[in-house]
């Protein structure tokens, strides 16, 4: 027993010796990135003391430099050595990524770390300022705006979502008709079966085609921009989705058995694949993925009554139908526009801002990148937008937000 | 330098670090209690009783009680609290039998040296990210359940009343099946640390007055070890209601639905809360954060209820081995 006993103190003074050396290598740890953190900041204030006078030169640079170039694009030449950070919308996410090595190798003093934590998060963390350039998917309601007035909304791209569906037996040359008020009788459980009256009632063609089987609509389980344009599709269209359930990045989806939920756009995609006689909607920065999986898509009804897809031509016809009615501070929805061949569902992708940020510096670098992102020879360029499907602001557009982006200064 | 000059910097450095486990304790417990402050006021007791959630995020901001709202909110955490208890409990009920039998195995029936390769195998389960079973179930177990053997239980074990009824979802089966594997890891390696310390000589004893191997086990291993086994128990059960990622992947989320069979989407405190406080900080009166964060609360609340029930049992002696170690 004596022995037993020794043996088991002895392991217990080592699994405490192992406890303290771990507690203390997290403790050494942690105050290592606290001072990198610290030292990072100071890397802003400290050399701020002599930067303001770096920062003057700047400027005088810049203003040359904006004198000799205003008729090209208004960038500067150089910019002075700052970190911005931008994070939210994950639809937003792989433009960001396209965009900044490109505006990093142009103006190589600058750095900007990107991060798709979602919509959410990108209002939230520029409204408190831990992050200076917020990503989303969504504007701000009128009432989040009268909490922060300081926040410009300000879009840099517009995007499209398309809903898709697995259905074994149809092919995929055929698309399905599909409007508001049907979809909004599938997300509520009141259509239940894929050859039910109000389906087929649209899909004359196809209508033999349509199994007997029960939908699966598909849902985010997170808080999403798609969402949110995809509930304000159907409140829109359809007046007692409006009454009941409303539109928002979350919403309190009518409680259907069979209903699925998933993560992300991927996981949208993921579920669809998984679950025969799905429907889910999906940002068409995935259409590749989403055939990779064999999903088909359907044509929804826009305002006019027609069946249309998500083309770059439809897409542009929608906008073309809502920018003219783009206010000043550019928070619009581009849902459900008018005319014959508009698609329904289109947005304008946001980058929210303070107006007030921290130092000159600061403002000049997000001033310029947010401005390099809008223009058509830069950030809207058809080579970053193609690649993730999106298509350029038209320019009536592109002037509204460098209004805006004008606006951002130190405060 | 005086030796007792270590002594005491050893003795207060260590004071030092369990204080702030304390600390900690207060520290968060303060901060859940103001921010859920609003919430606890305007949603009150049909925070418990109602099954819908319903930010309204599109609806207008009013006053309620001296506290921001919208206008149709409606925070109603049933359906979470029901998700959580209802994975718990079928973790336990599938995770349980196997991880004690594991630790029987490796302690009373492997030969040694098979008995350190799985231990080994049992510790690395352990440490493998829950998001990665999250995956597994995401993409294996989640349709193997779906298509294969809820289809099967439906149709064959239909006269149990929760296989009763059609298909629907694989997120409650799969919650459980998942937080069980996540949780056997843990309950199985301290189960056979407290076993393999029963003496020798017990055992010997039990053996020369004829016991059988299997009799050796639940006659004197089992008793001797109770506690502990109990203590592993409540650390896989404390685990398993926090338990967030891997359910978030698998539970297919469900709201405004309590199950009725088995075969129900589910949802559990930690998992929603991880998928809403997104959407949540959109909330112009942010009485959804407050919400969650009284949901927050509540998990806590439960935990402790939980750890609390469990040393009590093992004080008053319900549960007492010759070893009185509970590990919560």
């Amino acid at each position: 027993m004596n022995h037993i006993k020794n043996v088991s103190k002895k392991k217990a003074v080592s699994a405490g010796t192992a406890a303290i050396v771990v507690v203390a290598i997290i403790v050494v740890a942690a105050i290592g990135v606290y001072l990198t953190m610290v030292h990072s900041q100071n890397g802003g204030t400290t050399p701020s003391s002599q930067s303001s006078g770096t920062s003057f030169q700047s400027s005088t640079v810049t203003q040359t430099a904006s004198q000799t170039s205003t008729t090209t694009t208004g960038l500067p030449a150089t910019l002075p050595p700052e970190t911005i950070s931008e994070t939210g919308s994950t639809l937003l996410y792989p433009l960001f990524n396209l965009w900044v090595p490109n505006f990093t190798s142009m103006y190589p003093s600058v750095k900007i770390n990107t991060a798709g934590t979602g919509s959410g998060t990108g209002i939230s963390s520029a409204e408190t300022g831990t992050v200076q350039i917020g990503a989303s998917d969504a504007y701000m309601s009128n009432s989040q705006i009268a909490q922060y007035p300081s926040i410009l909304n300000i879009p840099l791209a517009i995007s499209a979502q398309g809903v898709f569906y697995n259905i074994p037996g149809i092919p995929n040359t055929m698309h399905l008709n599909l409007s508001g008020p049907v979809l909004a009788g599938i997300y509520n459980g009141s259509i239940t079966y894929w050859d039910s009256p109000q389906i087929s009632e649209l899909n004359p063609a196809a209508a033999s085609l349509l199994p007997h089987q029960l939908i699966i609509p598909i849902h985010r389980s997170d808080g999403s921009g798609d969402t949110f344009i995809f509930t304000q599709y159907l409140s829109f269209s359809t007046p007692s989705w409006n009454k009941s359930i409303g539109f928002g990045t979350t919403v309190s989806w009518p409680s259907i058995p069979n209903a699925q939920a998933a993560l992300g756009n991927g996981g949208m995609v993921q579920a669809a694949q998984q679950n025969r006689y799905s429907i889910a909607y999906i940002g068409v920065s995935y259409l590749n993925n989403a055939e990779q999986a064999g999903l088909g898509y359907a044509y929804l009804e826009n305002r006019a009554g027609n069946f249309v897809n998500f083309s770059p031509e439809n897409i542009q016809a929608a906008a073309n139908a809502m920018v003219p009615n783009t206010p000043k501070d550019e928070r619009i929805s581009l849902i459900f526009a008018p005319g014959a061949d508009s698609y329904p569902i289109i947005n304008y992708e946001y980058a929210i801002v303070s107006k007030n940020q921290p130092n000159a510096d600061v403002a000049l670098v997000i001033r310029t990148f947010l401005t390099w992102a809008v223009l058509s020879q830069y950030g809207n360029s058809p080579y970053f937008l193609n690649q993730v499907h999106f298509i350029p602001l038209p320019q009536s557009v592109v002037q509204l937000s460098e209004e805006q982006i004008a606006e951002i200064g130190a405060q | 330098m005086n030796p007792r000059v270590y002594d005491r910097i050893y003795g207060s450095a260590t004071a030092l670090c369990s204080a702030t486990s304390i600390l900690f304790i207060f520290v968060i417990g303060l901060v859940l209690l103001t921010y859920s402050y609003p919430s606890i006021v305007v949603n009150g007791i049909r925070f418990f009783t109602t099954v819908t959630w319903n930010p309204d995020l599109s609806g207008a901001v009013t006053t309620l009680n001296g506290f921001k709202t919208m206008s149709n909110a409606s925070y109603g955490i049933l359906v979470f609290v029901t998700g959580t208890l209802i994975t718990s409990a079928l973790a336990l009920l599938i995770g349980v039998p196997v991880a004690i039998g594991i630790a029987v195995f490796l302690t009373e029936v492997a030969p040694p040296k098979l008995s350190a390769v799985v231990s080994f195998l049992v510790e690395l389960l352990a440490g493998i990210p829950s998001v990665v079973y999250g995956f597994w179930g995401f993409l294996v177990l989640g349709p193997f359940l779906l298509q294969t053997f809820e289809p099967f239980l439906s149709e064959h074990l239909y006269f149990i009343p929760v296989f009763d009824g059609p298909v629907y979802s694989s997120g409650l089966l799969a919650s459980g099946i998942i937080v069980a594997l996540m949780i056997i890891p843990i309950i199985a390696s301290i189960s056979r640390d407290a076993m393999a310390r029963t003496p020798k000589e017990l055992k010997e004893g039990g053996r020369a007055l004829g016991l059988t191997d299997h009799e050796v086990t639940t006659k004197i291993v089992f008793p001797y070890a109770k506690s502990s086994i109990f203590g592993s128990i409540m650390l896989g059960l404390g685990r398993a209601l926090g338990e967030t990622m891997a359910v978030a992947m698998v539970s297919n989320s469900a709201i405004n639905e309590l199950p009725k069979t088995a075969f129900y989407p589910i949802n559990t405190m930690a998992a929603f809360m991880a998928q809403s406080l997104d959407s949540a900080f959109t909330d112009p009166s942010g009485m959804y954060v407050h919400s969650l964060v009284e949901m927050g609360l509540v998990l806590l609340a439960i935990t402790m209820i939980v750890n609390v029930l469990a040393r009590f049992l093992v004080r008053q002696g319900f549960i007492s081995g010759a070893e009185t170690v509970v590990r919560v």
